[in-house]
């Protein structure tokens, strides 16, 4: 157990150094800017590596059982087969498609495969609106959009980004929302009642205005959208951390840990954090969707990264030409409903399989 | 008894919205002081942009907003303005903020006042119908839909209602007509789409809720009590399991309200162009008018802890197992 320890502290200390020679690196040696979210990717992926990965390992043989709990339910399984492809498509994607953002007036308002669309365009050389009808070819799968930008090459730029968002801020939120739940619990009284009317506070605002607001204010960005819906959507993890934390907080196990001498932070961190994993897990499958969302509805409405194409994006180019090219907003409102619809199908399926009261 | 320890409780509880409408404001405040932008500096590329001079307006807009005061006067500005009344000038409209909010909200409250009642109705309908039949057919394809519409991303939802019963079926118009009266059945028909789209989120929701809570209840001792003593069954439903699913049913739905309601009428009505709160605030955005974003989202905020705020004590009031003192 102490090696054990040793080993987190460790990490930590890497992570930190990692983190730290990163920003050494972006001001001093290299010129161009190191993009914001790839230190959200390192100390993400440093605090999953650290405070998920080992516990998961350390009870392998639950995981595994909690698995084939999970495969028995097939949409669940259908879901992550979804999500799987989607992050897939993210990385392999680009390489294969043609710029997103290319425009080409020659190819603009071309219909997907397998459609024909009579539109009237005007002649220069005859001065005359002629009548024609356009087929989609394959050279665009899914058609283009009013300017000629290629449908499938946009939806996939809008998975990555979406995906991006999604695992980037529930990451975010989860790591803020359980530290305050577990603290706030663990600690009691003054600092619980602090947390917890903070927390009420947060919660006053309704999450989308909000979101609205402080995007307003700070900017459109991909890393701002990131750690704004982060650090506004932490506060249902929280309560249900806390909760959870609470009724973990006097069982045997933490008492002989005490018993034992273990500091306050010991027994949070290696006592109570892996024993909320499974809800954490459940949390984050069932919030990536409601982030997704939001930043499409972001986007939509105009206040997203204009740096980037996201569905939300498209989807608004989409409603500005539903009576000549409705497949532009077809797809990728499409695409956001079908990725949510896997995350909702995956989450409700590893809440079953944790729940010991459901017979699956 | 119950009365004098129900005051005190409402007393308590009035003292914590306060303090909680404090902390929403100081937020704000905290917000808007710490971005990179202040709303003078938007307020001043405005007027700068018409050609004035630039050392004039810093000044008059550095007065204006007291900017030149120091930062514990200006919060107490901030916040006297707001109690008073004064919510700021809206320079995109030329109107005060007030003026603009008191003319728009109707079209936002009628949209979620219909959307709920559409989606309220329904929704506990179906789900008391598929908790009474669990695991027949109905209650499946009831669940199945339910799981659709809490997943389809309600504006993505409307543009597709425009599409097909707007644009291909010519059925409805694709845009707000604000020059049809309110009370009127012409109005009334170019909210369906609307309400469809706010609704469906929330009426699958409705019914989840609503299965569940009900479902609870089913499996209680009492309900077997009552169908052993030969009540009928509809009395059973009716009376012991639905009056038991009521209560936080009406919570989670309150809670909808703040998390889900406002996001998602903000969304639709942009999408239909109803010129509600989140269209004036949406338009604002792009106007840089810092004044109406911020009244937007406080009005908002403000409505959920006067929700929250009525939820609780009525819950209180009704559910006689609950005493806080």
């Amino acid at each position: 157990m102490t090696k054990r320890f040793g080993m987190r502290n460790l990490a930590l200390i890497v992570l930190a150094l990692m983190l730290g020679s990163t920003v050494l690196l972006d001001i001093f040696v290299i010129e161009t800017v190191v993009e914001p979210l790839v230190y959200l990717y390192i100390a993400l992926g440093g605090i999953f590596i650290i405070y998920v990965i080992p516990p998961l390992y350390a009870s392998r043989r639950l995981v595994s059982y909690y698995w084939q709990r999970v495969k028995r339910n097939r949409l669940a399984v259908a879901g992550l087969g979804f999500i799987l492809f989607l992050i897939l498509l993210a990385i392999v994607g680009p390489f294969f498609t043609a710029d997103p953002t290319a425009v080409s007036f020659e190819e603009k308002n071309i219909p997907p495969v397998g459609f024909t669309l009579k539109e009237s365009i005007y002649e220069l050389e005859t001065g005359q609106f002629i009548t024609r009808t356009a087929t989609g070819y394959w050279q665009h799968p899914l058609g283009t959009d009013n300017k000629g930008r290629d449908l499938l090459a946009m939806i996939i730029s809008g998975a990555g980004v979406s995906l991006q968002v999604g695992l980037l801020a529930t990451g975010i939120a989860l790591a803020l929302g359980t530290l305050i739940g577990v603290v706030s619990a663990y600690l009691g009284g003054k600092t619980d009642n602090i947390l917890m009317r903070f927390t009420d506070i947060m919660m006053t605002f309704p999450f989308f205005l909000l979101l609205v607001l402080i995007v307003f204010i700070f900017g459109a960005n991909l890393a701002i959208i990131v750690l704004v819906i982060g650090l506004t959507g932490w506060t249902g993890t929280a309560r249900l951390i806390r909760s959870e934390t609470l009724s973990l907080r006097t069982r045997d196990f933490i008492m002989a840990a005490r018993a034992l001498g273990a500091s306050d932070g010991r027994i949070v961190l290696t006592h109570l954090v892996p024993n909320v994993i499974s809800l954490i897990i459940v949390i984050a499958t069932l919030s990536i969707p409601g982030v997704i969302v939001a930043e499409a509805a972001l986007s939509f409405i105009g206040l997203g990264d204009p740096a980037v194409t996201s569905w939300g994006m498209v989807l608004r180019a989409g409603q500005q030409t539903l009576d000549t090219a409705w497949w532009v907003a077809v797809a990728p409102g499409m695409m956001l409903f079908l990725t949510v619809l896997a995350f909702n199908f995956v989450g409700d399926g590893l809440r079953d399989a944790f729940d010991p009261r459901s017979s699956l | 008894m119950k009365k004098t320890w129900l005051r005190d409780y409402i007393i308590k509880r009035l003292l914590y919205a306060i303090i909680i409408a404090w902390g929403i404001l100081t937020v704000t405040f905290v917000l808007l002081r710490i971005g990179p932008t202040s709303p003078a500096d938007k307020y001043l590329a405005n007027l700068a942009a018409r050609g004035q001079d630039a050392a004039q307006v810093i000044a008059a807009v550095e007065a204006r907003y007291g900017l030149d005061q120091p930062i514990y006067a200006q919060y107490l500005n901030y916040i006297g303005n707001l109690v008073r009344g004064d919510w700021g000038w809206s320079f995109s409209t030329s109107m005060p903020v007030m003026e603009l909010i008191q003319t728009h909200w109707i079209y936002s409250f009628q949209l979620i006042l219909l959307s709920s009642i559409f989606a309220g109705i329904i929704g506990i309908l179906i789900g008391i119908y598929s908790a009474v039949r669990q695991y027949s057919k109905t209650d499946y394809i009831a669940t199945f839909f339910s799981f659709i519409g809490i997943s389809i991303p309600n504006f993505w939802l409307g543009v597709m209602l425009i599409l097909l019963f707007a644009v291909q079926f010519g059925l409805f118009k694709t845009y707000y007509d604000t020059s049809l009266p309110l009370f009127s059945l012409a109005n009334l028909k170019q909210l369906i789409l609307p309400v469809i789209t706010l609704g469906t989120g929330m009426l699958a929701g409705y019914t989840r809720y609503t299965r569940s809570a009900m479902l609870d209840n089913l499996r209680k001792e009492f309900v077997r009590t009552a169908r052993a003593k030969g009540l009928p069954e509809r009395t059973v439903i009716g009376k012991h399991v639905f009056r038991n699913a009521i209560l936080p049913l009406i919570t989670i739905i309150m809670f909808d309200l703040g998390s889900i309601v406002f996001g998602g009428a903000y969304l639709t009505e942009i999408v239909f162009g109803i010129p509600g709160l989140g269209q004036i605030s949406f338009n604002a955005i792009f106007a840089d008018d810092y004044a109406v974003v911020v009244a937007v989202t406080l009005i908002a905020a403000f409505l959920i802890l006067m929700i929250n705020l009525v939820t609780d004590i009525t819950y209180t009031y009704l559910d006689p197992r609950i005493r806080y003192d």
